[in-house]
């Protein structure tokens, strides 16, 4: 038996009939997961950083722990572990308090891991970021009677960027398609799509290698966007010659 | 002294400061008023740094007591045997008080020469940016930086920098200059420059704490001088007891070594 495929030119258009539009609203989930993930991530990173480098003995513990495991263990792993195990234990806490259990939301629930995971990396890179600001620049700031929070925010911020911008864009790159292992837990970001697109189409060739291409053209204009960036905080600096 | 009438800017009674076994400063004392020039020398090592770095608090002592402008600074012992602040604010009002300038610049390597100027005037004092440029712009004038005020300090001289991180400090209209070691990381020929300016803010009466090696400007410009010899004072007095006619034996060989 033969089996029935619709002409490429149908399966490679927007509409009912392609899989175009699907690819396409795959790889805006890509993105916007990898986005919000980077962003809680950064931020988890900042306060980690913050923690490791000035914090007491207990929160310098806790966020070791933390930085070790979620460096340590496969993001697979982490992934179906706070999905399938966490919204398991948070239901029977609900159900135990008399509530409802409730879905969680794959997009809220991927954004959460990936950043949790990208939390830990960051914290490394901006810990590293931090120590490579000069001593005499917090120390002119305090000098000039600046508040513990005025010396972060405006002189250790911005005067780290530039030693932390190249490790922030590798991990930019890295939750591009860390993103993909989300599609274990069903979620309908790029890979996940192009998987059922592919399988539905049988034409493998086709769309993985389409897939692979949104992801490269996702990493060459993200480039553009941190070599422009790492200029522009590399401002003060002299260039070698 | 010269102004004996004056009001006391800075009052530093028996300082000592520890770095684990070994005691930098053994009491040092220091009364600066209005208008004064004090000059500390001595040979490296003899904490005369360390002490200038003691009054804004940047090295916390571990015994002494230090008053600027009338305030005596609120400080208690800490677990690790320096005495810390016992009030945050009154160390930040206080050392709004202290222009700093630091012997290797530390101008704010991300911001423009303006922005070094203006940043703390702005975000410390509350001046409104337009109010700090218009400081900012006649303060470089007179340090010959006007022009350089849109480059980056990576961009300029050793003695360009010096000179914008003196503007950056007098911005904040302080009471006392503090000076630390402002010519020692300069180059030779870039030394003049920096001097010149520093001897003018002397010339106009400011209260400026001068850590230096520059024995022929310590003693132009001074209108008293603290030889420091491990952590002691160990001769003081007007400059030309100081470098012309000294007491102590040490002292009189450091100076006339310098020379």
């Amino acid at each position: 038996m033969i089996l029935a495929v619709a002409p490429l030119s149908d399966l490679l258009s927007f509409g009912n009939k392609g899989y175009l539009d699907e690819l396409m609203w795959g790889a805006i989930a890509t993105l916007e997961i990898s986005f919000l993930g980077y962003a809680f991530g950064c931020f988890l990173g900042l306060l980690g950083a913050v923690g490791k480098l000035s914090g007491g003995s207990l929160v310098k513990n806790i966020l070791g722990g933390y930085t070790t495991l979620f460096r340590a263990i496969p993001e697979l792993v982490l992934i179906m572990l706070i999905y399938y195990a966490g919204t398991n234990g948070l239901n029977q806490l609900l159900i135990s308090f008399g509530f409802e259990p409730i879905q969680i939301n794959q997009l809220l629930a991927a954004v959460f891991v990936l950043g949790f995971v990208q939390g830990a990396y960051s914290t490394e890179v901006l810990r590293a970021a931090i120590l490579a600001v000069p001593v005499g620049q917090v120390e002119a700031a305090k000098a000039y009677g600046m508040t513990s929070y005025q010396q972060f925010r405006r002189v250790v911020l911005p005067a780290m960027l530039p030693y932390a911008i190249p490790g922030l864009a590798n991990l930019w790159l890295n939750i591009t398609k860390d993103s993909a292992l989300i599609a274990v837990i069903g979620s309908s970001e790029l890979a996940n799509v192009t998987r059922i697109a592919a399988g539905g189409s049988k034409l493998y060739l086709v769309f993985y290698l389409l897939a692979a291409v949104i992801y490269l053209v996702i990493s060459m204009v993200s480039d553009q966007f941190f070599a422009w960036l790492e200029r522009r905080v590399r401002r003060g600096q002299r260039k070698l010659a | 002294m010269a102004n004996e009438n004056s009001q006391t800017a800075v009052v530093v009674e028996d300082l000592h400061k520890s770095f684990g076994q070994l005691e930098v400063l053994k009491g040092v004392s220091l009364t600066a008023r209005e208008g004064d020039v004090v000059s500390m020398i001595g040979a490296s090592g003899s904490g005369k740094s360390t002490f200038l770095r003691c009054i804004n608090l940047l090295e916390l002592p571990t015994r002494g007591r230090i008053t600027v402008t009338g305030e005596e600074l609120l400080l208690t012992p800490g677990k690790d045997g320096d005495l810390h602040p016992s009030d945050r604010r009154q160390v930040e009002r206080v050392r709004t008080k202290l222009g700093m300038v630091f012997q290797s610049f530390n101008l704010w390597q991300h911001m423009t020469v303006m922005q070094n100027v203006i940043e703390a005037p702005v975000h410390v004092l509350g001046l409104s940016k337009k109010e700090a440029i218009e400081r900012g712009e006649a303060l470089l004038n007179k340090v010959g930086l006007y022009e350089k005020r849109e480059q980056y300090p990576a961009f300029l001289s050793g003695g360009q920098q010096q000179r914008a991180a003196i503007a950056r400090a007098l911005c904040m209209n302080p009471k006392v200059m503090l000076f630390d070691e402002p010519t020692s990381a300069l180059d030779p020929e870039l030394v003049g420059e920096v001097l010149k300016v520093i001897r003018d803010l002397a010339n106009e009466g400011r209260t400026m704490i001068l850590v230096t090696h520059e024995m022929k400007f310590a003693r132009d410009v001074s209108s008293h001088v603290i030889y420091l010899h491990q952590g002691k004072v160990e001769e003081e007095g007007p400059p030309k007891q100081v470098f012309g006619a000294p007491i102590s034996e040490r002292c009189k060989q450091f100076v006339s070594s310098i020379h």
